[in-house]
């Protein structure tokens, strides 16, 4: 099987954001996955060149034919998962040459998906007495607030550093190359509080650990902390296996990014 | 031009004292003499940052409004809420080299030296209706390149939407006429 590199055509002012995504196809047993350029194929390919050919390999709101699993087996939650997995965008090669980028840019672009979004965290969390919704900044704050806004809890930003101001305490994690650093503000949470953390998606959970570290009151002088229920995020990578950096904690995903 | 949810001579909205209480004020941050207006406060007051969004719903349903943007960082968490309960698309406005893909760059004036915002290309059609949100207006310079942002990929601004002002800052006045709502000038 050929692999295309998917290329962006920036000449083109008329592709919308839908035009970017990568179709994934999947033949038999086997995962292949064929990142197509609509213009790269026809040019190899004459033939192809016919509509409904092209209909199949490229939609105009691209639906991963396959793999982009999701969490939830209930056959009623399939079409909302179905909308929310189609309207994420793939991005090659950001930040750096070789990663696929989820964009969860162009869900927040369609309301139904983003609403869809929200309310399947709602509804799994709004009985299990949550007091605290924490956030990894930047994309954690934007899923993050509307979730704790319709459980009624507290949001706590978690953010790079210095960023934060008055009293914080912080946690170093690893990056692929050197460390970063994570605050949180002294007193946003207390004994016996229930805490969620939210972010858009979990790679190596390096981010997600040191949320939890922090909430949990290991950081601090005092260790007074939260209890952490459980991570959520929109997408995982599974291949990162970030989800056994978790100290055992249970994590919740919608889509799987395979 | 623009209005408050504060006014000395008319009755001011009930929920609004709350929200106010809940700003903690932080001397001297980011650096000396700066007295920040810290909403993370509001924040972990559920009742408080509830009704807080809530006046800002209740002012744009209705009026059409298809785009709401949010400055990052801390317009990402008030913009979201608004935009979801009113139907509209959210739309990050994010420091350099943040959004993957294809952007459009506004340079803006910062006290000392520039600072740039970005959009993605296609975010916003030409013709849409659109409310900036962030936290806090200082200068405006932020809000400033957030409107030409919007506006030069076709959009219309109708509003930026602020929990607090710093009116001796004037940044009122550099919204391109825009109006501007906000619901508390700084403590």
């Amino acid at each position: 099987m050929i692999f295309y590199q998917t290329t962006h055509d920036k000449t083109d002012s008329n592709i919308d954001l839908a035009g970017f995504n990568q179709t994934f196809l999947c033949f038999g047993r086997s995962k292949i996955q064929v990142r197509t350029n609509l213009g790269l194929l026809s040019l190899l390919f004459p033939s192809l060149s016919s509509r409904p050919y092209l209909s199949l390999l490229r939609l105009a709101k691209p639906f991963p034919l396959i793999c982009k699993r999701s969490m939830a087996s209930d056959g009623a939650e399939d079409h909302r998962l179905r909308r929310i997995a189609s309207s994420i965008r793939v991005i090659p090669d950001f930040p750096k040459p070789g990663i696929l980028f989820q964009d969860i840019t162009t869900l927040l672009l369609d309301p139904e998906a983003f609403r869809d979004t929200i309310d399947m965290f709602v509804e799994r969390y709004r009985d299990k007495e949550i007091s605290v919704v924490a956030g990894i900044e930047a994309r954690g704050f934007i899923f993050g607030p509307p979730i704790a806004l319709a459980i009624g809890a507290k949001f706590v930003p978690m953010r790079k550093p210095k960023k934060l101001p008055g009293e914080v305490i912080s946690e170093e994690y690893s990056l692929e190359y050197g460390t970063d650093k994570m605050e949180m503000h002294v007193g946003a949470v207390q004994e016996g509080d229930r805490a969620l953390v939210i972010d858009d998606l979990i790679a190596t959970g390096g981010t997600l650990a040191a949320a939890m570290r922090l909430l949990g009151g290991f950081s601090s002088t005092d260790r007074v902390g939260a209890e952490v229920v459980e991570c959520a995020c929109v997408i995982e990578l599974p291949e990162l296996k970030g989800r056994d950096k978790l100290g055992g904690r249970p994590l919740f995903v919608l889509v799987k990014a395979v | 031009m623009g209005e408050m949810a504060v006014r000395e001579e008319k009755e001011q909205d009930p929920r609004i004292p709350r929200i106010v209480s809940c700003i903690r004020v932080v001397p001297d941050f980011p650096k000396k003499g700066i007295m920040f207006q810290d909403i993370t406060t509001l924040l972990l007051d559920p009742k408080a940052f509830k009704d807080t969004v809530d006046l800002f719903v209740e002012r744009y349903t209705g009026r059409d409004i298809c785009v709401v943007a949010g400055v990052e960082a801390r317009g990402l968490i008030f913009g979201p809420p608004i935009a979801l309960a009113i139907g509209a698309k959210f739309i990050p406005l994010r420091k350099p080299r943040k959004l993957p893909g294809e952007v459009i760059s506004e340079n803006y004036i910062l006290e000392y030296g520039t600072d740039c915002l970005e959009m993605h290309v296609g975010a916003v059609q030409p013709g849409e209706r659109a409310l900036v949100v962030d936290d806090l207006i200082a200068t405006g310079g932020t809000l400033c390149a957030a409107i030409s942002l919007l506006e030069r990929a076709g959009a219309e601004v109708v509003e930026c939407a602020c929990v607090i002002e710093l009116p001796e800052l004037k940044g009122r006045e550099r919204l391109n006429g825009k109006p501007l709502y906000i619901l508390m000038e700084s403590r």
